[in-house]
């Protein structure tokens, strides 16, 4: 699919200049046509699975509503006291009701694209990516994916040191100070084993030359190819239209 | 011609050591030689290791005097990461080699690191995995191959930059015994095609012997004592050996115990099998050991089934202890031991079925007087530390139960005494060796009088003298009655020490018998359940089978 073969590093910059240009605008209009712009492009694009999309995109619409409520309830005194909108049987100033609704929109139209971004990307790839296009130090690149690696490690860590603690005999916890105390006596053994592999793993990547020089070749090499500009072209586009329709 | 490593009057202390890890190591080693180094758990050898490799004196926190030279040029003028094209290393732990999610670009990070041309790069990860039989799995997940894939694709990585040292840093000591095989045949048919040297550093010897005819022998404190031929070694040096726990060949050592005056030991028993008489082997009974008598039964199952990710792992298994037992556990990796050992001691709950620990079903039981019933020890002893010295970690479980502060002092103290702990007690648990380790997570599931004790795995690498210490501890509480339940692959433990064995094979439990009963069961069985014949076995049936040649050439 076109989002998914496209340069990350490029998706990734769009996707920010976006973001920033979404803050200047503060009403309601723009935010929404953007909103179901950036919606299109991941589904026609990017033929992302529906059901996963929704259940990712629940929690900003729950904040996104939060969001909303808080900024009417405590909005400023507005200065055009008149214009007075109905809804649901309540009366609002309409200027405090559409800055809070820009403020929501904007937070959902920002989760959209996160999520444009989130599921069609590989993040090997895209750490790739930010090494040979936007020189990321691989110093840091290889860390990354070095700890990526041991986050399933740690829990299945958490889970057998939870075990053998209840094998000493130390009761189940039962409140939250109890269970506070659990996690503070699990983290020594868990920090322990974390730097010891984090120490194994330094000593085999440079026992296979790695050195952190910049001066690398790649196996997987990413370039900025014609049709990578597409995307940010057929975005900003759909921002501008988005603009002047409103 | 000269050597391809010259190691001239190495010492090295880390900072927060009084003593020397190593000192005065002196070596050399020719272009495309073998050697075994050889020496007990804290000897220096992976240390040794990392100074061959050029991390050592860069990285080091410590002191380091002498000199290495590889291809004629001291270590420390070469630039970082240069190195990697001469020396590879092969580490001991596969679960933390990678930094990279799948096969081939694991691969690839070592060809990227020394530049090699993008063009270039495919080939030459499809020859090196190819070379290490793993080719279908070059778009795979690492985290998906098994210990010994995982081994094979470290060596793959190593062989991509073409060095002409291997230093192999106890590369099976994390792998059950068939793995072991693999990756030692791997190995062997690796070292026929090409011409690299190596270094095998390893606790235990068996099947390794082929390679190499060299060893270099350390001991605690980091010196080499023998450099020469492992035969002549085993020869001369026996008491030596023997004192700083470097374990024989199993063969051989079989055959010492059986016979201390022999002079001459067969390394392997593809050796002693060509011409056994030559060994002078003395036919013995076993001592027979009384089987206890199976009447109190202590902890019952009925029906266990459970299954995790839709997996049924343990399949509908009823088994009963009973009071003074020692069993074996044994079984292929992930055949389900660990997991059914996990629901007898009541960490797992099953999803059908129930067990009774004296007639009480295992849930009705209050945790904590479940505990003083039941140890469980771990397979990683560091996982089960809680406190921040020995002591403290011994008597924790007393403490939780308010018995005075004296007479805690009294039993923790005898507990430390019996395990040879005592002089340790003020130190981090996490700070001592891991034999050590070992034994303090034995101690402090029997602190309790815990009658009833489940192993998982105990005796994964250690040395001898410590794996010898802690069978003989174990031992020493059968005899006093208490029941001990032990998962291992080691078939010589499963012959000398248990006095039943339950094989489990895809969950199931397939054979429940005596050990002497096993061993006599069909050889197709045992190979499918991944199961070997002890050495005492082997022999015997070899003894044997000549004898009736030899009654048929006199008779006929």
């Amino acid at each position: 699919m076109f989002l998914q073969r496209l340069n990350p590093s490029i998706k990734a910059l769009t996707i920010m200049i976006l973001v920033v240009l979404l803050a200047f605008i503060f009403e309601p209009m723009t935010p929404l046509l953007f909103l179901i712009w950036t919606v299109s492009i991941t589904f026609i694009f990017g033929k992302v699975n529906f059901k996963k999309y929704a259940l990712y995109f629940i929690p900003f619409v729950i904040f996104s509503f939060g969001m909303l409520w808080t900024s009417v309830v405590f909005a400023d005194t507005p200065k055009n006291q008149d214009e007075i909108v109905v809804l649901l049987g309540m009366a609002y100033p309409r200027e405090t009701l559409l800055t809070a609704l820009a403020l929501s929109i904007r937070v959902l139209n920002v989760a959209a694209l996160s999520l444009l971004f989130v599921f069609t990307t590989n993040i090997v790839h895209f750490i790739l990516s930010m090494m040979q296009q936007l020189r990321l130090p691989p110093k840091i690149a290889y860390a990354v994916l070095a700890g990526y690696r041991f986050l399933p490690m740690m829990r299945d860590e958490i889970k057998l040191i939870h075990d053998a603690h209840r094998i000493r005999g130390v009761n189940q916890a039962k409140t939250v100070t109890e269970k506070w105390n659990n996690y503070k006596r699990y983290s020594i053994p868990l920090l322990a084993s974390a730097i010891r592999k984090a120490e194994r793993t330094a000593i085999a990547m440079e026992s296979k030359g790695f050195t952190g020089d910049k001066n690398r070749t790649f196996y997987r090499q990413f370039t900025v190819k014609k049709t990578d500009w597409l995307f940010p072209l057929i975005m900003l586009t759909g921002f501008l239209a988005a603009l002047l329709a409103s | 011609m000269k050597p391809f490593v010259e190691v001239c009057d190495l010492s090295l202390r880390f900072e927060t050591n009084q003593k020397n890890i190593f000192s005065n190591i002196n070596f050399e080693l020719y272009q495309g030689e073998t050697v075994l180094l050889l020496g007990p758990s804290g000897s220096g050898k992976s240390t040794l290791t990392s100074c061959l490799n050029g991390i050592f004196p860069r990285e080091l926190d410590g002191e380091m005097d002498g000199d290495i030279f590889i291809d004629g040029r001291k270590v420390s003028d070469y630039k970082p990461g240069e190195l990697s094209k001469k020396v590879g290393v092969v580490f001991q732990d596969p679960e933390t080699q990678f930094c990279m999610l799948t096969v081939e670009d694991e691969v690839a990070f070592g060809l990227e690191n020394i530049g090699v041309p993008h063009v270039e790069m495919e080939a030459k990860i499809d020859d090196v995995l190819s070379l290490v039989h793993l080719s279908e799995f070059k778009e795979s997940n690492v985290s998906t191959l098994s210990g010994g894939q995982k081994q094979k694709l470290a060596l793959a990585c190593i062989l991509a930059l073409d060095p002409s040292l291997i230093i192999l840093d106890e590369p099976t000591a994390n792998l059950d015994p068939i793995a072991t095989k693999d990756v030692i045949q791997t190995i062997n048919m690796l070292k026929k095609k090409m011409s690299f040297g190596l270094i095998i550093i390893e606790h235990k010897l068996d099947g390794w012997t082929d390679l190499a005819e060299r060893c270099l022998l350390l001991n605690r404190r980091g010196e080499i004592f023998y450099d020469g031929s492992l035969r002549e070694a085993i020869r001369d040096q026996r008491l030596q050996l023997a004192e700083q726990g470097i374990w024989l060949p199993k063969i051989s050592q079989y055959l010492l115990e059986n016979n201390p005056e022999l002079i001459d030991l067969p390394l392997t028993v593809e050796e002693f099998t060509e011409y056994p008489s030559k060994w002078g082997y003395i036919e013995q009974e076993k001592s027979k050991q009384n089987l206890p008598v199976q009447v109190n039964p202590i902890l019952e199952t009925r029906n266990l089934s459970w299954s995790a990710k839709k997996r049924e792992i343990v399949k509908n298994v009823s088994l009963t202890f009973y009071e003074g037992e020692f069993v074996a556990i044994v079984g292929a990796n992930g055949s389900g031991k660990t997991s059914l050992s996990r629901i007898l001691a009541g960490i797992q709950k099953p999803d059908c079925g129930n067990t009774l620990l004296k007639g009480k079903p295992l849930n009705e039981w209050k945790e904590s007087l479940l505990r003083q019933e039941i140890g469980y020890v771990f397979q990683n002893p560091e996982h089960q530390f809680i406190t921040n010295s020995v002591y403290d970690e011994v008597a924790f479980s007393l403490k939780i139960k308010n018995i005075s502060v004296e007479a805690i002092q009294d039993k923790v103290h005898l507990i430390l005494e019996a395990f040879g702990l005592l002089e340790l007690k003020d130190e981090h648990p996490f700070s001592i060796s891991q034999g050590q380790k070992r034994r303090l997570s034995v101690a402090t599931m029997i602190v309790d009088d815990q009658s009833f004790l489940l192993l998982d795995e105990p005796t994964f690498g250690q040395d001898a003298n410590s794996n010898a210490e802690l069978m003989h501890l174990l031992q020493q509480r059968h005899q006093s009655n208490s029941t001990i339940i032990m998962i291992t692959h080691d078939m010589e433990i499963v012959d000398h020490y248990a006095t039943r064995v339950i094989v489990i094979n895809n969950g199931k439990v397939v054979a429940d018998t005596p050990p002497d009963r096993l061993w006599e069961m069909d050889s197709r069985k045992l190979k499918e359940w991944q199961l070997e014949l002890p050495v005492r076995v082997q022999i015997q049936n070899i003894y044997e089978k000549e004898k009736d040649a030899y009654y048929v050439f006199t008779t006929s």
